[in-house]
């Protein structure tokens, strides 16, 4: 079996004792960033970023895969404990994680969230094993024209998943499409919208936007409300930390349901893991016998959802190994990181860096393993750092933030235009635009205008191109379909709903 | 009674948005204007400030609806880009700005919201106007940046519509003091990292960006502040091996 030998390949890579120490560093790093409340995971993955380079490329996306993981668990820890959600992912295990927690049954949450992903991260990853081979034949099929439809089709999905007006989320992806010209064209080399200066010439860095908006921007935000935010930390000594019996034979089917429902979510490209969640969670609450006890610390309304981000969380590697095309905004990163290293991801990424691909693949499941044993007797020191007082970690994390950037390229004008996006960050929170489309429209943009040059430089500039290959006008007709769907009202109702859930 | 006074509420708050977008609709050329200062101390090199107010001044005023009048007549002369910017960026945001006066507003957050995205993205399309468009049946360099930039104008002109026809929230309030400090830190450090290396800067940025809070007690962020910066001079130069400047010019010398 092929299959068995390149994940065989891929164990024996990140079994290296080099590669098993960034894995074990990741994670905790990961971790420790994303426990800080506020700060989610694009913020923990493009804060860590800069500490990957000095790296061979296999430690480094190693690292951060474990970067990744860690600042997922790091989330739900915080939300659990502090119910502060660090992002959109576990904003519903705050709801009943939370709740557990102030019965004083917070080490079972967090056991049983750590079961759960661990679960979740196993199935996944068998699950990208072997998807990952049929999928990458499949793109070798992708010509210009179905790459570009797909990525429209992926576009629409972030739409579609994002909170609020769909024309807002919209107007944000093309914002993001609009600053990723700026730089040289690439088939021409001339200079656009770069002002003469030199430093925009290589267009703006994607590490520099992310950072602003995620990280510099949240800040500000913070800071309006206070610096002592209300926190409701829960003071008393966690105790046993194993769930119990009826706590395992309850969760076990949310779990299953989760990772199936994750793993399917995770692999569409537009939003994976928050969806993911919020799906599992109202799942669970549709089927359970008794649904009033949600909202009230069901171990399922945990178990569930923290199943089905990661499984989201791990699957959403697929279309960035295979196709080569970012889901969500942390891949977008990681497609970042990639090209720092250069590593063009795509298709052929597969058959020309097996040691890259499996190695990664297989120290995800070491990494889930390794946040296992490592945080649930860990969980001691995150809370005590949940305690330290933001007043004195928001100029930490600024600085830490400025070196990050700076270290990048060298460059003291990376480092003002993280603040000015920081600035422009804020001013999008306050006019209730969301970032995340942003961010993934600037990634796609470049290689959205490459292949719709390509096709119809092919097509001898004959738009109908898009519509008469089949598969690309299949991906665009779902795209159209969701759209459509989106914006009938009664249906856009219903999906406010499934967002609002985590508001009552 | 009540309605009257409704009404000049809204008025008065209408010409506050209104001379906003006016504001934005100069505010390249006042930025270039700013920036044009500097030359008179000798700092970078381009036009004066007097130089700069009298060219944008006559585009304004002058080269612009010579322009269009010259357009009318079907006479294509080469325009200068600062007729340009009056006449792509200046021009729709001054339109707005005037309608704006007449118009209702039910929801400032998407009205405003959308107005100012409406205006990066005119920015954006002055900023593509002097690169090649298609040629034949191949994109040329500025081809995509336009299609995307009009797609925005599109987009946020219906955002703005929205914010017009149906009810919303008002504008979110802003707070000054943790943008400012914050941004200040932000800026000081890219300024000094160079000249006066990571430890100084690392140190005077914290307490900079310390100020954004009122709850700030300098002692503790002062020896917070120490330990941090010690622990980043070890990290990334020596654990990650990223070089940068350690210490100030002038000693290390």
């Amino acid at each position: 079996m092929e299959l068995f030998a390149n994940l065989a390949h891929g164990f024996v890579v990140a079994f290296s004792p080099i590669n098993l120490l960034m894995c074990l560093i990741g994670a905790l790093v990961g971790t420790l960033v994303g426990v800080l409340p506020g700060i989610g995971t694009i913020a923990t993955v493009a804060m860590l970023l800069p500490i990957t380079f000095g790296l061979p490329p296999v430690g480094a996306l190693i690292m951060l895969a474990g970067i990744y993981y860690g600042a997922q668990y790091g989330g739900s820890t915080t939300s659990i404990l502090v119910n502060i959600p660090g992002e959109a992912t576990s904003v519903v295990t705050a709801i009943d994680g939370h709740q557990m927690a102030r019965q004083g049954r917070a080490g079972p949450a967090l056991a049983i969230a750590a079961i759960g992903s661990f679960f979740a991260g196993c199935v996944a990853t068998v699950l990208i094993a072997v998807l990952g081979a049929p999928l990458t034949k499949l793109a070798l099929a992708f010509g210009p024209a179905e790459y570009f439809s797909l990525m429209v089709l992926g576009l629409i999905f972030a739409v579609v998943l994002a909170k609020g007006s769909v024309l807002k989320a919209i107007a944000m992806i093309v914002f993001g499409l609009l600053l990723s010209m700026v730089g040289s064209d690439i088939e021409t080399g001339a200079s656009r919208m770069a002002f003469n200066i030199p430093e925009l010439a290589d267009g703006l860095g994607f590490a520099t936007v992310a950072m602003g908006v995620f990280g510099f921007a949240e800040i500000i935000r913070n800071l309006d409300a206070g610096a002592e935010m209300s926190r409701d930390l829960v003071q008393q000594k966690i105790t046993g930390l194993m769930p119990t019996r009826k706590d395992l034979v309850d969760s076990t089917p949310a779990i299953l349901r989760g990772t199936v429902l994750g793993s399917i979510l995770g692999i569409l490209p537009g939003g994976g893991a928050t969806i993911a969640s919020f799906g599992s969670y109202t799942l669970e609450k549709k089927l359970a016998r008794n649904p009033s006890r949600f909202g009230r610390g069901a171990i399922e309304g945990v178990a569930g959802p923290e199943s089905a981000n990661n499984a989201a969380a791990q699957t959403s590697f697929i279309p960035l190994l295979t196709l080569g095309i970012p889901p969500n905004a942390v891949m977008a990163l990681m497609v970042g990181a990639m090209t720092i290293h250069g590593i063009v991801p795509g298709p052929q990424v597969m058959q020309k860096q097996p040691d890259l691909v499996w190695g990664m693949i297989a120290s995800m499941w070491i990494g889930n393993l390794m946040l296992i044993i490592i945080n649930l007797p860990l969980v001691g020191i995150w809370v005590r750092l949940l305690r330290v007082p933001y007043r004195l970690m928001f100029p930490s994390i600024v600085i830490f933030c400025a070196i990050g950037i700076y270290s990048v390229n060298n460059a003291p004008v990376d480092v003002i235009l993280a603040g000015v996006f920081g600035l422009v960050g804020y001013w999008l929170i306050k006019h209730d635009f969301e970032p995340a489309p942003l961010l993934l429209g600037m990634v796609l943009g470049p290689l959205m205008e490459e292949n719709l040059r390509r096709a119809l430089l092919i097509s001898r500039g004959d738009w109908s191109v898009f519509v008469m290959r089949p598969l690309s006008a299949v991906l665009l007709a779902v795209a159209a379909g969701l759209l459509v769907l989106t914006v009938l009202p009664a249906l856009r109702s219903k999906r406010d709903e499934v967002f609002t859930e985590s508001e009552n | 009674m009540a309605d009257t006074m409704g009404h000049s509420a809204t008025a008065t708050r209408n010409t506050k948005v209104a001379l906003g977008f006016c504001l934005l609709a100069i505010a390249p050329q006042i930025f270039e204007l700013i920036w044009s200062i500097g030359t008179i101390f000798g700092w970078g090199t381009g036009r004066g400030p007097s130089a700069v107010v009298i060219s944008h001044a006559t585009a304004l005023l002058a080269g612009a609806p010579g322009a269009l009048i010259g357009a009318a007549s079907g006479d294509t002369k080469k325009v200068s880009s600062e007729v340009l910017l009056a006449l792509i960026y200046s021009y729709p945001l001054f339109v707005v700005a005037i309608l704006t006066f007449f118009m209702t507003i039910r929801s400032a957050q998407d009205y405003v919201g959308g107005v100012v995205l409406m205006a990066v993205a005119l920015f954006a399309l002055w900023a593509g106007s002097d690169l090649q468009g298609m040629r034949g049946f191949s994109f040329g360099a500025g081809t995509a940046p336009r299609m995307f930039g009009g797609l925005l104008v599109a987009l946020s002109a219906g955002i703005a519509l929205t914010g017009l026809l149906t009810d919303g929230p008002p504008m979110a309030h802003y707070s000054w003091r943790g943008p400012l400090f914050v941004m200040a830190g932000i800026l000081f450090f890219a300024l000094a990292i160079r000249p006066l290396g990571l430890v100084v800067t690392g140190f005077i940025s914290f307490m900079i960006a310390a100020a954004g809070s009122q709850e700030t007690r300098w002692l503790e962020a002062a020896i917070v502040g120490a330990c941090l910066t010690l622990g980043c001079a070890i990290l990334f130069p020596y654990v990650l091996g990223l070089p940068m400047p350690m210490f100030p010019r002038f000693l290390a010398q």
